[in-house]
């Protein structure tokens, strides 16, 4: 039987790897969005408490972030991968080139999995450095939380979500993850293959509805703070 | 019983080598006492294996298997897809599983009988011993047969047969068979012990003392002429039924193989002997380039009919009841609709000779299901024609469901091809003939599901006994490609090569095999007769002269040419038509699938002659534009009493 | 019926052999017929070509009813053309127009090199099927045929997919060029058997790593295959070859 290094380096093993590491982000993604909607709950501190929460894990979270890093580059570097070899399979492409229409699960968003990972993995940075590796406590966004010194990550928001082209640009990103999910989620059951004729027009509905639901709740945040003023 | 005896002698060159004893116990005698091959021995013979059909495909794997070098070789890019792949209706065998009293005495019976007692008994006899042999290996290759809910394999009745014996995978089967026989072949492959060659022509044999030593070929891709030696030569190159143009056989079946063998000295057996299969989708053009069989399970449920006055041009829903001409129901009251293929097929051409055909031509009958529409319902019906109707409609664009479908006869099958003994090999030292390509089980008519029987049970069960006692009594020794006769044989092909493509002239080569198609199907087709065989022998021999004079050949030898593997073909049709005219003219009776309308009884029946006729006619090649020499061997029938086939 | 005339404009793929640079070449046929099949549409074409003594078009066929595999026409950017579960020369001209622009391309993928023109070589299949489409049983050496049965629902399902006529439009229309509902449908066939068992884990990974050196693509799912599959294929199939391939994994 085959080892599970080469396994993993095969057409299925890449596959199998793509799907676990898309639905692992896709959990965090998630997660992450039930931690923005803290930003709504009835408690102002609740933001920040959820995110000072985080930090007081210490090495746990580190641990979490480094799994997160490898997850995330994994899943880009074999999906990028494979938008490559795709390139060594097809040399020249067709003059003429249609979809035959259904059951294909050609669109846009099958499609484009490639260019819209790449805007991830240039947001992620992007967002990385404007709110994880942004100003803090010495650049004066700092707060109280049971008469401890936090940092205020939610004035941060809220303060960047007040310029258009941050929105707009966030607002658009998130469009295209909605996308990328769009296609990701069901595919990445099949590529575990969780998948048979009768489950996979219902997963590919669900997998829809997961995208629209993510890229509309990260969505929502910045448009209403830049509508409402803040939160 | 009977021991019927025909005027003329069996030929001195025609050893049928039948082994002695009562028939039951002819091949297990026959299988003891055989020369065997040393397994280590078996490593140093190399054979040829020619085609890739159910009948290559099985014999190159089983050899493999035994330890033999296989060389085998194919026409179309893979294995895979040899005419075998078209294959629909089912496969015959004696299992009785559901238990309706068959035996292998009665499949051997009713193939002897089905073919009007033109067949050598000892051969069909093993045929039926060995079909149950193979349902269990192809089961066992993973062939997913159809299966009933208990889980055990299901049976249906097939071309009017009285029994269940018919295994079959939906509509195809022969798909199905030929995948198994061929994940068998490629096993080997793998092993290494067969060197597969795809898109590789076989254009001649090598005869070196008398013996069959190797090939010609050709390369399809690149034109490239390669010669290959070996200890034997297996041709398991199909049939020919291509010669009438339109046929349901693929476009690449062709004859040139065995064509150019019986040029090389093996005979031919029964050329004329043809079948005509009834439910064939009718052209509907000119351009038309085949014909589509729908399976004949269809005459289960649908009713054949053509409107009672001639030249009723009326829609065929339009046309009452009273005014339709059910003409199998009337004339064979017992059997109806389910009378065998060649009854089916005549009585159609009849009522179309009548000025009674449908459709735009004229040249098609109903096939009528509203009846049983109307009994078991729609769903019922798709269920079991579902896929048959769907690729009527797809071809007509007609709905089969609300309108009757258009059938009409086809050129199916050819019982006929080169001569072999009982160890299916021909009258050539190490040549063995295989499959559709030899004439040997069908006699004059071929069963519905016994095709695929007949080139599994050569391929899995009989080669791989009767080649070792070949090697084992003869010892081949190698030769090697560089002898004086590849060479020759070679340079032959090379100059036929070089003078196609110098012909210059204005017909296509298609032109040459329509042309050829009609002269055969008005001839020497469904109903044959004296003046009008003697018209296509005259009529076939100028065309021939007229091909090598005005015939243009595209292309060049050393790419892909369709074309020019076409004009290859066709010469070698031409020539063949020619030989089955000559073979249908001196059978001067009716028998099976060859009508002779001298000879036919007051109700228009097909007449035997068992007096006379009860052998097999085998043509030996004379030199060119000479009349071969016609061979007998006449057939003994111990065991199976001659009756006229009767199915009012 | 067959008096119906129909014009049409061929823009076909002609390349002399795979050492060759291919080009487009435009072919005006003036009678089509909306009964003719798509192939007899080519043979007409091509006897006007060579009476005109022009190079006809070299395009692979063989069976003529959608069971052998050979034929493998790109029609319009779509493998097979218009019609779905139906190969090429199973497409009838009454799917087209009057007028009609018609592109036709080969197969195109690193693993099927171009042979001429319209043809394409596909030997890279039938390797996948050498390094384990089969159930090792010797000749003469199997138990009879109903000593294990097989619940009917499994059976027929190993039929939808050992039904794959292996023409390899699920490549072609692949925009990754991946092999994986073809390699799939006989993976999930034998799987379903307990013929295929005792091979299974050998059976699946030999065959994904064949299909992998052949140069084919790997599967992004987009099931474009069984979309164009003349026999309409599930990609079921392919979820049945990684549901095999995690069984393996797992020794
Ligand atoms: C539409 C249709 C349906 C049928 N249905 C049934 C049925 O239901 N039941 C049944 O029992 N029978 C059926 N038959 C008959 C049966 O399919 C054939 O008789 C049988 O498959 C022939 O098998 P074969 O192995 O002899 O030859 P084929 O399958 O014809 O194979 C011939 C092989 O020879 C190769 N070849 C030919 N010439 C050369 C050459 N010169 N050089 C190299 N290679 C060459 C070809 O490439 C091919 O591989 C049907 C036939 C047709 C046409
Ligand atoms: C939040 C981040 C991300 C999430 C939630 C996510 C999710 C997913 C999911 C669920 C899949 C389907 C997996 C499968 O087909 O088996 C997928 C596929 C893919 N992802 Fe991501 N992804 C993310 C980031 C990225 C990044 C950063 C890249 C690349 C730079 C990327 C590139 C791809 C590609 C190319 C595919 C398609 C793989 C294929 O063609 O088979 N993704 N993603
Ligand atoms: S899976 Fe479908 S498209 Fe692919 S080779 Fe088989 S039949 Fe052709
Ligand atoms: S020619 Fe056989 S499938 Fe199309």
């Amino acid at each position: 039987m085959p080892s599970l290094l080469h396994a993993l380096q095969t057409t299925i093993g890449r596959k199998i790897l793509t799907g676990i590491t898309g639905i692992f982000l896709t959990l965090f993604l998630v997660v992450h969005l039930a931690g923005n909607f803290s930003l709504f709950s009835s408690n102002p501190e609740a933001f920040n408490a959820y995110t000072e929460f985080l930090h007081s894990l210490g090495t746990l979270l580190y641990l979490v972030e480094i799994i997160l890093v490898i997850v995330f580059l994994l899943h880009a570097y074999i999906g990028i991968s494979i938008w490559l070899r795709k390139r060594k399979a097809r040399p020249e492409n067709y003059s003429v080139y249609k979809t035959s229409g259904e059951p294909s699960r050609q669109t846009i968003a099958s499609r484009t999995m490639a260019i819209t990972g790449v805007v991830i993995l240039v947001f992620t940075i992007v967002h990385l450095f404007t709110f994880k590796w942004g100003p803090g406590i010495a650049e004066g966004y700092v707060t109280y939380i049971d008469g401890q010194e936090v940092r205020d990550l939610k004035r941060l928001v809220n303060d960047i979500f007040q310029n258009e082209f941050y929105v707009i640009g966030y607002t658009a990103v998130m469009i295209l993850i909605g996308f990328h999910l769009r296609h990701g989620i069901w595919s990445s059951m099949q590529s575990l293959g969780a998948m048979s004729p009768k489950l996979s027009p219902v997963i590919y509905t669900i997998g829809g509805l997961i995208a629209l639901a993510l890229a509309v709740g990260f969505l929502f945040v910045p448009i209403w703070i830049y509508i409402t003023g803040g939160v | 019983m009977q021991n019927v005896k025909t005027n003329l002698k069996t030929s001195d060159k025609l050893d049928a080598k039948i082994p002695a004893g009562p028939i039951q116990e002819k091949w297990s005698n026959h299988k003891n006492t055989i020369r065997l091959v040393n397994p280590n021995n078996k490593r140093k013979h190399t054979v040829i294996v020619v085609g890739t059909g159910l009948a290559g495909a099985s014999a190159a794997a089983s050899l493999a298997e035994l330890g033999y070098n296989v060389k085998a070789f194919c026409i179309q890019d893979s294995a895979r897809r040899a005419h075998s792949i078209a294959a629909q209706g089912g496969i015959n065998a004696a299992k009785n599983y559901p238990n309706d009293g068959d035996s292998v005495w009665r499949l051997f019976y009713d193939t002897v009988k089905g073919g009007d007692y033109r067949a050598r008994e000892a051969n069909v006899y093993r045929l039926a011993e060995v079909s149950n042999a193979i349902i269990d290996q192809c089961v066992a290759q993973g062939v997913p047969f159809a299966r009933e809910y208990g889980g055990l394999l299901s049976n249906r009745s097939f071309g009017g047969a009285q029994l269940s014996r018919t295994f079959y995978a939906r509509g195809q089967t022969g798909q199905q068979l030929l995948l198994g026989a061929y994940s068998a072949l490629s096993k080997e492959v793998h092993s290494g012990k067969v060197e597969m060659f795809a898109r590789e022509e076989m254009l001649d044999l090598v005869v070196i003392d008398g013996k069959a030593k190797g090939i010609i070929t050709r390369n399809l891709v690149n034109g490239k002429i390669n010669r290959h030696a070996a200890d034997a030569v297996l041709l398991c190159t199909g049939g020919y039924g291509n010669v009438y143009y339109l046929s349901t056989n693929a476009k690449n079946s062709n004859a040139t193989a065995a064509w150019r063998c019986y040029k090389r000295g093996a005979m031919f057996g029964n050329p004329s002997f043809t079948q005509i299969h009834p439910t064939c989708i009718p052209v509907s053009g000119e351009y038309q380039s085949k014909l589509t069989l729908m399976s004949e399970s269809l005459r289960n449920d649908g009713r054949v009919w053509v409107p009672e006055k001639p030249g009723d041009k009326r829609a065929p829903n339009d046309i009452p009841e009273n005014e339709r001409d059910y003409f199998l129901e009337r004339r064979y009251p017992s059997f109806g609709n389910l009378v065998p293929r060649d009854v089916a097929s005549r009585n159609a051409k009849y009522v179309c000779d009548d000025g009674k055909g449908v459709g735009e031509s004229g040249l098609a009958v109903y096939l009528d299901f509203r009846d049983a529409i109307k009994r078991d319902g729609e769903n019922t019906i798709r269920e079991k024609y579902g896929n048959l109707f769907d690729m009527y409609h797809k071809i007509t664009d007609e709905n089969p469901y609300k309108v009757p479908m258009r059938i009409f006869p086809a050129v199916h099958y050819t019982m006929g091809g080169l001569w072999v003994d009982y160890n299916l090999m021909s009258n050539v030292p190490g040549l063995f003939v295989l499959g559709e390509a030899n004439f040997s089980d069908h006699g004059a008519n071929r069963l519905g599901a016994s095709a695929l029987m007949q080139g599994l049970a050569d391929g899995y069960f009989v080669i791989p006994y009767t080649l070792g006692d070949y090697i084992a009594g003869e010892r081949p020794e190698p030769v090697s490609t560089d002898h004086e006769a590849f060479k020759a044989v070679e340079h032959e092909n090379i100059e036929r090569i070089d003078k196609l493509l110098k012909s210059n002239g204005t017909k296509t080569v298609l032109d040459y095999h329509r042309h050829l198609g009609k002269l055969m199907w008005d001839h020497v087709g469904m109903s044959r007769n004296k003046e009008g065989l003697e018209k296509a022998i005259k009529e076939i021999a100028a065309l021939k002269e007229d091909f090598w004079e005005n015939v243009y050949v595209p292309g060049e030898q050393s790419t892909y040419n369709k074309y020019l593997e076409y004009a290859f073909r066709v010469v070698d049709f031409m020539e063949l038509g020619e030989l089955m005219a000559r073979d249908a003219l001196v059978r001067e009776e009716s028998c099976g699938g060859h009508f002779r309308e001298e000879y036919q009884t007051e109700e228009g029946e097909a007449l035997r002659d068992d007096e006379n006729f009860a052998h097999v006619t085998a043509w030996e090649f004379a030199g060119e534009n000479k009349v071969p020499e016609r061979h007998i061997e006449n057939l003994e029938f111990e065991n199976v009493k001659l009756t006229q086939r009767s199915y009012k | 019926m067959s008096s119906e005339k129909m014009k049409l404009t061929l823009r076909v793929w002609k390349q002399k052999d795979g050492a060759s640079k291919g080009r487009f070449e435009n072919y005006v046929l003036e009678d089509a017929n909306p009964h003719m099949s798509f192939l007899e549409m080519l043979d007409h074409l091509n006897e006007k070509l060579m009476k005109e003594k022009k190079e006809p078009i070299e395009f692979d066929h063989d069976c003529r009813e959608g069971i052998c595999g050979s034929c493998n026409l790109m029609i319009n950017g779509i493998a097979h053309g218009p019609q779905q579960k139906t190969a090429a020369c199973q497409l009838h001209m009454r799917h087209f127009k009057d007028g009609d622009l018609i592109t036709i391309e080969p197969w195109r993928a690193t693993a099927f090199p171009i042979i001429k023109d319209l043809v394409v070589n596909r030997y890279a299949l039938d390797r996948i099927m050498a390094a384990g489409g089969y159930v090792s049983v010797g000749t003469n050496s199997a138990p009879d045929a109903n000593a294990i049965p097989i619940k009917k629902r499994d059976a027929d399902l190993a039929m939808d997919f050992a039904t794959c006529i292996g023409c390899g439009a699920c490549v072609a229309a692949c925009p990754n060029a991946s092999a994986s509902l073809f390699t799939g449908a006989k993976i999930a066939q034998f799987s379903l058997l307990p013929q295929g068992g005792p091979e299974r884990k050998r059976r699946v990974v030999n065959m994904v790593d064949q299909m992998e050196k052949e140069g084919f693509g790997d599967c992004s799912n987009y099931a474009e295959c069984e979309a164009v599959c003349p026999v309409g294929i599930s990609i079921d199939a392919i979820a049945r070859m990684r549901r095999e391939y995690m069984g393996a994994m797992k020794g």
